[in-house]
């Protein structure tokens, strides 16, 4: 009988103890990171189909900018690094966003590719990715070559009028098709410190399209000269325009 | 009853048959391959079987292709030329010729890279470049296939053949490599000299052969092996200034200019004219080319010097070459358009 009363006992516990409410866990939200992309002209933004006029005196418009760009990845305090994604096609004033969760910690650098890099680019075949891959025929949008191996890494195409004539149409054409090894740029932003746990964050890339332009950093992509490459037909000019490309993008942490 | 029970039958019947599909039965295929020709790895994701080499040869031969719906493949690569078209440069859907001479397909399964610069790494990607030059067929592969995907007996068959619900740059690009894959030519005359029918070369074309391989031609160095081609780019000294970079064009080097691969030299009495740009209309004159021997340009190769042969000499050369014609290959009936 002590033992039915002892058994009773140790079960009404058990439902006591299952009723009793357990403190509440506290939920830590996912972290995200957004890397988004745009372009800017003198600081305002960069409009397809608007007149500009560059440093060297050049009108000209864009009627299409599309860019790859790879490995965008954070890395953390202890060096260890995060991919937010591996390959993207980003034209800037749409298609620019990209989001993903991270894991929760300190983050110090933001690093991605202009291009695709050597071990995606050469020898590839497109037709072997799913639709869904932008490194696919139809995903990448046209961004490869066809009588050679590899991806177009940035394709800037536009009009422009190098004649310094008030009101004149555009009519010369700029076809500017960077693309091969050697066109594969990185950048790497300043240092910062950000503790994304729990929290949503969005970090700025901004691309200075006027200073692609222009003489500021060395490297002169005058349209007046030469507005046409598709790399091997002028190689200075692609590697001109990427290493101008580089240099002109600002980072806002 | 048991009337009624055989009508119920019978009509169930008809019914039955008549809603089957015809069912596509695929099979491996063995591809012939010469005695003397290396053995050939298929890829391992476009392996040959019947109806992977019936869409290739169904595309190989489709306008929808071209951005005209005008021409196809074949309109420059048509068989009896060896799969060239004895044109210099082909025009393409807007009637405008193209840079290049149009090469011949012959035994392109065992030639390493495409393109006359190399490029291009397969059999497989190399089909996007025409379709994509506006020179040439002046499309894109996704409006390709979005004309494609409307014919159902093709998605039918490239259902079967590739197991993909619609027809995708894959099959094509698979499909077209498949079907190419069996252009195999070697059956010459030289080959069955080679394999023991001493009758099939006279002495005439002996001696042609003897210079062809000597020191003094060198001719065999660059189209040696059993391709007749070393697979390699070489400037010939074709021109003192080329409009038309070579390998440079890939490379971006100054030691490439000029430079382009090596073609086969089977059939090479059937795919005139010849050189890159088709610049050269018989092959008298490319014998002749040689042994006056090349323009300078400092990328020529040191073996193009003038050669000093005599007429009989000159003739002796071109008698070989004409050993080197496949007849068998250009008659192949399962090379050419499905009939409908």
């Amino acid at each position: 009988m002590n033992k039915v009363f002892l058994l009773l006992a140790v079960m009404i516990a058990l439902v006591i103890a299952s009723c009793t409410n357990e403190p509440e866990q506290t939920v830590i939200p996912a972290s995200k990171a957004t890397v988004r992309f745009s372009a800017l002209w003198e600081g305002q933004p960069f409009e397809m189909q608007q007149v500009y006029t560059d440093a060297f005196g050049n009108r000209l418009r864009a009627d299409g900018f599309l860019n790859f760009i790879s490995l965008i990845t954070l890395v953390k305090d202890d060096g260890s690094e995060v991919l937010i994604k591996d390959y993207a096609l980003v034209n800037f004033y749409n298609a620019n966003e990209i989001t993903a969760e991270v894991p929760a910690g300190k983050y110090t650098t933001l690093k991605f590719g202009i291009g695709v890099p050597r071990d995606r680019n050469k020898d590839q075949d497109p037709a072997q990715y799913p639709s869904s891959s932008v490194l696919s025929v139809a995903g990448s949008q046209g961004m490869f070559w066809v009588w050679n191996t590899g991806y177009i890494f940035a394709k800037f195409e536009g009009k422009c009028d190098t004649t310094g004539t008030d009101g004149a149409e555009l009519l010369t054409p700029i076809a500017i098709h960077a693309g091969d090894d050697a066109s594969y740029r990185e950048f790497v932003s300043q240092s910062f410190s950000i503790d994304l746990t729990g929290i949503s964050k969005t970090f700025d890339v901004k691309l200075n399209v006027d200073q692609i332009f222009s003489p500021v950093n060395g490297n002169d992509v005058n349209i007046a000269l030469q507005a046409i490459t598709h790399t091997s037909t002028n190689p200075d000019l692609a590697t001109n325009f990427m290493d101008n490309y580089l240099a002109a993008l600002t980072f806002v942490p | 009853m048991r009337i009624v029970a055989f009508f119920v039958l019978f009509f169930g019947l008809i019914g039955c048959r008549e809603s089957v599909q015809p069912t596509l039965v695929d099979k491996p295929v063995e591809v012939r391959r010469p005695q003397s020709f290396p053995p050939f790895e298929f890829p391992a994701d476009n392996r040959p079987t019947a109806l992977r080499i019936q869409l290739g040869r169904q595309l190989f031969y489709d306008t929808r292709l071209s951005s005209s719906n005008a021409i196809h493949c074949g309109s420059c690569h048509v068989l009896s030329a060896a799969f060239t078209d004895g044109r210099a440069t082909s025009p393409g859907i807007a009637g405008i010729a193209g840079r290049r001479n149009a090469p011949t397909l012959a035994n392109v399964a065992w030639m390493k890279r495409f393109m006359m610069e190399g490029g291009v790494p397969t059999l497989e990607t190399q089909a996007l470049a025409p379709l994509h030059d506006s020179l040439e067929m002046g499309t894109n592969m996704m409006r390709a296939v979005h004309r494609l995907n409307e014919d159902g007996d093709l998605k039918a068959l490239a259902k079967a053949a590739y197991g993909r619900d619609s027809i995708d740059p894959f099959v094509v690009t698979r499909a077209l490599a498949c079907f190419q894959r069996t252009f195999v030519s070697g059956d010459s005359r030289y080959d069955r000299f080679l394999l023991g029918q001493k009758d099939q070369i006279n002495e005439h074309e002996l001696r042609g052969r003897d210079l062809f391989f000597s020191e003094r031609t060198q001719c065999g160095s660059c189209h040696g092996g059993v391709f007749f081609t070393d697979m390699e780019y070489h400037n010939i000294g074709l021109y003192a200034v080329y409009s038309d970079e070579g390998k440079a064009r890939a490379t971006h080097l100054p030691g490439d200019v000029g430079k382009f691969k090596t073609p086969t030299l089977r059939n090479i009495q059937l795919t005139s004219p010849y050189m890159h740009d088709g610049s050269i209309a018989s092959l008298e004159e490319v014998i002749a080319f040689y042994n006056r021997g090349g323009e300078p340009h400092i990328n020529r190769d040191v073996r193009v010097r003038a050669l000093q042969l005599s007429k009989q000499e000159c003739d002796d050369l071109l008698a070989f070459l004409m050993t080197l014609t496949d007849w068998n290959f250009v008659q192949q009936k399962d090379l050419l358009p499905l009939e409908r």
